[in-house]
């Protein structure tokens, strides 16, 4: 066992009185994709959202326990929101790229910490993005069009594109191919594949085929607790819980 | 079953007839009174001169020139000469001298404006003898009609046949900018921080309640706030465009804000995650990707807002801006009517002669109204996202 990314210890949160999420503990790697199953509402989303705090924008969500990147606590006082969401990454359910051309999607980032000194890198860190996000050959020809025009695939990858060209250190998916048709969902799922090992990657899903194909170690939440953590493989052959034998054998979820 | 689909249907063609009737209904009532508007207005764009043949020495003042002027108009026209004839008929001629300094001590015809009382004559309407005098001239080819460069360089006058529009209108002019210049910033921003930043809480309900109001509040009760904190506390210039914006500013800002804080909502809440997600900051994810996209529809909010401004009519009479001023303003503080106003006032005017200034002012303002609507709805086609 490497040394954890993301430690988490007895993380609750609450939404105003109801709570989503029960004293959840977890370790994530960085050479591993972890991925996170469970029926819906179960808190899945609601853990994800608290690596970057992205909680923080909803009225009335609290968050309790720790939650630490590389060793420094992610809510405590000396840590900046700004540059924790530069250092994770976050990819949404549905694609959501800026109305505004291709090449300004993957620049915004970089431009807004100042990670480019001059166009010319600024230009490279798009290409690499773009490229590592498999991508570039596609719409190399057509930076300048609206990042919207793109099909929804293309346009999830964009908006990896855009997580990436930041250089974080974890990329947080929740659900990204739940919008998308199985082939683009195939090129999302290779993207994973490559990406593994460069970041530490936790992916949401709601398809467990895809959790046992993309991930290593995979968590499964229910009401709020989570069940079993362990390999994909393991917990996918021969799961410990009853609850997760359950939902992985379709009884209910 | 059947029974019931025919029965749908019908209900289906009634109501979109309905609504086509209410359409043309509308477009009928509209084109109404564009046309009657238009065909008494129109009248107000031009005037009527009258032959003048006269020889003036080249060294003629001011004086003299109006003397002989109206010599020439008895020696042309009789007795009654004096009466066809504009009493600023003289400048007319003056003008013409300045620009053609060859004409002076020369026998020359120059066409001068008619006195109203001739123009309604020649119209039809007034004392019988006129009307015939006003015909035989017309039938003599003796009136010529002419495009009123006046109206449209002028201000506010008593004479019905000088008076001009160019006054109001720079009045209102510079009234909008004050208004715009103020509200559409404070509005835009107090929407934004309502919208983005605000806690949620008992303090913005009560502001979003009291904004709510206050864009339903007579428009005259801002007068009077205008008139008692501007005028009486602070001092500031009576009738003048700076204190009209700044009152009218006053009225359009709750329609601003809540024009803006509902196209901020309308911003897809998906946009601000991706800005906050990839690092930005809730200030940056606000200006860089919220506002521009809200941008186009605070701009048609704002517009209507203007748009009530610049036809308002009430508060303005409070701060005392239908004073008679017959030079246009040259400033934001000079003294100045605006163009409803100056509706108000001249469609009070016993004088016939008023009736088509009035309708031509109205021409006016509805043609100043749709060229700051155009302007918006350009400004809305640029910024316009497609998602």
């Amino acid at each position: 066992m490497t040394a954890a990314k993301i430690t988490a210890r007895d993380v609750s949160v609450y939404y105003g009185e109801k709570q989503a999420l029960e004293s959840v503990s977890i370790d994530i790697a960085t050479e591993h994709v972890t991925a996170f199953i469970g029926p819906s509402g179960c808190g899945k989303s609601t853990f994800l959202r608290c690596f970057n705090r992205m909680n923080d924008t909803i009225i009335g969500a609290r968050c309790t326990g720790r939650i630490e990147l590389d060793g420094e606590d992610i809510y405590g006082a000396e840590m900046d929101v700004v540059q924790l969401r530069a250092r994770v990454g976050m990819v949404f359910q549905k694609p959501n790229p800026f109305p505004k051309s291709i090449y300004e999607n993957v620049a915004y980032g970089p431009r807004i910490h100042g990670l480019a000194m001059d166009k010319t890198e600024l230009d490279r860190i798009v290409e690499l993005a773009l490229t590592r996000a498999g991508l570039w050959d596609e719409v190399k020809d057509r930076l300048s069009e609206s990042g919207t025009s793109l099909s929804g695939g293309q346009q999830q990858r964009l908006c990896i594109a855009r997580a990436i060209a930041v250089d974080p250190e974890v990329i947080l998916m929740d659900e990204p191919c739940s919008a998308l048709d199985p082939i683009a969902t195939a090129k999302i799922e290779d993207l994973i594949n490559q990406l593994r090992g460069r970041y530490a990657i936790v992916i949401v899903t709601h398809n467990m085929q895809q959790a046992a194909r993309v991930s290593q170690r995979t968590a499964f939440f229910h009401l709020g607790k989570l069940i079993e953590f362990g390999e994909t493989s393991e917990l996918f052959t021969n799961p410990r819980a009853e609850k997760t034998k359950d939902y992985i054998t379709g009884r209910y979820g | 079953m059947r029974q019931r689909l025919v029965r749908r249907y019908a209900a289906e063609r009634r109501f979109r007839r309905s609504g086509l009737a209410a359409v043309v209904l509308s477009i009928g009532v509209l084109a109404f009174l564009l046309m009657s508007m238009a065909a008494s207005g129109w009248r107000g764009f031009v005037e009527q001169r009258i032959a003048l043949p006269l020889d003036v020495a080249a060294s003629a003042s001011a004086g003299e020139m109006e003397d002989a002027v109206a010599m020439a108009a008895e020696a042309a026209y009789g007795a009654d000469g004096l009466d066809y004839i504009s009493e600023s008929a003289w400048k007319t001629v003056r003008d013409a001298f300045r620009a053609d300094s060859s004409l002076a001590g020369t026998s020359v015809v120059i066409p001068v404006p008619v006195s109203s009382t001739l123009s309604t004559a020649l119209r039809g309407s007034g004392p019988e003898t006129l009307v015939a005098a006003a015909q035989r001239l017309d039938a003599e080819g003796k009136i010529s009609t002419h495009l009123n460069t006046h109206f449209l360089t002028g201000a506010d006058g008593t004479d019905p046949s000088a008076v001009g529009i160019w006054g109001a209108f720079k009045g209102s002019l510079f009234t909008m900018l004050v208004t715009i210049v103020l509200a559409f910033p404070i509005g835009v921003l107090a929407a934004i921080y309502l919208e983005e930043f605000a806690p949620r809480g008992r303090w913005t309900d009560l502001i979003e309640v009291s904004i709510n109001n206050l864009a339903a509040v007579p428009s005259i009760i801002f007068g009077l706030l205008g008139l008692s904190i501007f005028l009486n506390t602070m001092g500031l210039p009576r009738s003048a465009p700076l204190v009209g914006g700044m009152t009218l500013a006053l009225m359009t800002l709750p329609v601003i804000v809540i024009a803006g804080r509902s196209a901020i909502k309308a911003v897809p809440p998906s946009i601000r995650d991706a800005a906050l997600g990839v690092g930005a900051s809730p200030v940056q994810a606000v200006a860089h990707h919220v506002l521009p996209a809200a941008l186009p529809g605070i701009m048609t909010g704002s517009i209507i807002g203007m748009a009530r401004a610049l036809g308002e009519t009430a508060p303005l009479l409070m701060i005392g801006m239908r004073a008679f001023i017959t030079t246009p303003p040259d400033g934001i503080s000079s003294p100045s009517s605006v163009l409803p106003v100056q509706i108000f006032l001249w469609s009070d005017e016993i004088s016939r002669g008023f009736v088509e200034k009035t309708s031509a002012a109205i021409i006016v303002l509805l043609a100043f109204l749709l060229a700051m609507n155009a302007g918006a709805v350009y400004l809305r086609n640029r910024f316009e996202i497609r998602w």
